[in-house]
């Protein structure tokens, strides 16, 4: 009875660690440049061009919250630049908006000039190292209620998700993998006992 | 009867014993790092899902968090940079924790910075003229401390004016690394144990192949695609 059963959890341990090895080298990594303050490759130059005459929807600049991301969206297609809206931030006297858009690698400010119907667009390359730092902190605690508002955000803020739940997952079977091992279990205590106390004493450090 | 876990841990002979014995050090790699970072992982993996649920009620901590105000005597210290100057208020005052710097000093009377520590924060101006420190005391709830443990490096990505400057800081960051490197090795000697399964290699290379193509189309793939 007991044979089947650990064959099953080894063989979820083994599928799920599987899919999951890639997640957790882009956690794993970008938590060295976040916590370093350091990003090889992301200096590179913005390259700009002006676009003229660009069709905006005459109210957007009555439209709010979740109408004016799809109404910029909109816009944003128009001048072939596709992401994640960041925030928008609009400027009421000189009528502009300045919308950065994000995909993981690549950051464009859009700068659109209502009155003038022109939008300057500063598109700059972060390389392949900040796209990791950039998928690590979202969808993150911030601008919460425009969170989402590309296809890949979406995908992703169910990723991470998964990658949460699968972790703990997998992290649990492993514990089951490792109480079969009778002849580990000593080891395997010391270290988990270990683990603990430094974790919590680190934390007690830096809290009390 | 022999379980299987215990088959596959039991010492072999022959030819391929030396392979034997290196993949069962393997195993026993993964098995203890996973062990060590286990709760390092689990505080990491639900203080990120905290993170990304702000909207979570349960978990709500900045309506409830704690301010209180006081005022100290405090000495001019002997002139020095400012981080310096700022370690010896702190001392006067005895708090500790990672100064921060959010804006460029005004008055060369005057210091003003915060002082940060998971769940708690201060909002010190001190005032040398008159010999005064006030201190704002702002302390949140468990789950506001979880969150900020998720996020306390000492240092910003585009943030020049602040370095890490306290200790424990730089004991949490290191762990952090840790933690890190540990995964990237339990990930390697996965693999291996996975490899080492013939029966195994196809289906596995199916399931990594899923977690690697979804990766990729992130992490590279959006930018050529888009």
């Amino acid at each position: 009875m007991r044979q089947p059963f650990y064959a099953f959890v080894r063989d979820l341990h083994l599928y799920g660690g599987l899919f999951l090895s890639p997640f957790l080298i882009v956690f794993a990594l970008s938590v060295v440049f976040l916590v370093h303050a350091w990003v090889p490759g992301a200096g590179a130059p913005p390259v700009r061009r002006r676009a003229a005459n660009v069709a905006l929807p005459a109210n957007l600049e009555q439209l709010k919250g979740r109408e004016q991301l799809t109404a910029l969206h909109a816009v944003l297609d128009t001048l072939e630049v596709r992401g994640e809206i960041g925030f928008v931030r609009q400027l009421p006297k000189p009528r502009r908006f300045v919308i950065p858009v994000a995909v993981p690698g690549r950051e464009t400010v859009v700068e659109l000039d209502v009155a003038g119907a022109t939008a300057d667009i500063s598109t700059r390359s972060t390389g392949g190292w900040d796209a990791m730092v950039y998928l690590h902190k979202m969808p993150g605690p911030h601008n919460v209620n425009l969170r989402g508002n590309a296809f890949f955000m979406q995908v992703w803020r169910w990723l991470a998700d998964a990658t949460v739940y699968l972790t703990l997952f997998v992290s649990v079977s492993g514990i089951y993998l490792w109480t079969v091992l009778k002849s580990e279990r000593r080891v395997g205590l010391i270290l988990l006992a270990t683990g603990a106390l430094s974790l919590g004493g680190m934390i007690y450090g830096l809290t009390r | 009867m022999v379980s299987l876990a215990e088959k596959a841990s039991e010492p072999l002979s022959g030819p391929r014993a030396e392979s034997t014995r290196w993949q069962r050090w393997n195993r026993r790699l993964h098995y203890f790092l996973g062990l060590y970072f286990l709760f390092f992982l689990w505080l990491f993996s639900l203080t990120g899902l905290l993170l990304n649920h702000g909207q979570w009620s349960f978990a709500e901590f900045y309506a409830n968090r704690r301010i209180t105000h006081v005022e100290q005597p405090v000495r001019r210290p002997p002139a020095a940079d400012a981080e310096t100057e700022a370690k010896d208020v702190l001392r006067q005052l005895g708090i500790s924790g990672e100064i921060q710097w959010l804006t460029a000093a005004t008055e060369p009377t005057r210091l003003e910075f915060r002082v940060a520590r998971p769940g708690l924060q201060y909002e010190i101006a001190a005032d040398f003229k008159i010999g005064i420190a006030k201190v704002q005391r702002t302390e949140v709830n468990g789950w506001g401390t979880a969150r900020a443990l998720h996020t306390f490096s000492g240092v910003r990505l585009g943030d020049a004016k602040n370095q890490r400057d306290w200790l424990l800081t730089t004991v949490w960051v290191y762990a952090m690394d840790a933690l890190c490197a540990g995964l990237a090795v339990m990930v390697a000697s996965g693999v291996v144990l996975w490899w080492v399964r013939r029966e195994r290699r196809v289906s596995g290379l199916l399931a990594l192949a899923c977690g690697t193509f979804v990766c990729a189309w992130l992490v590279v793939g959006l930018r050529w695609l888009q």
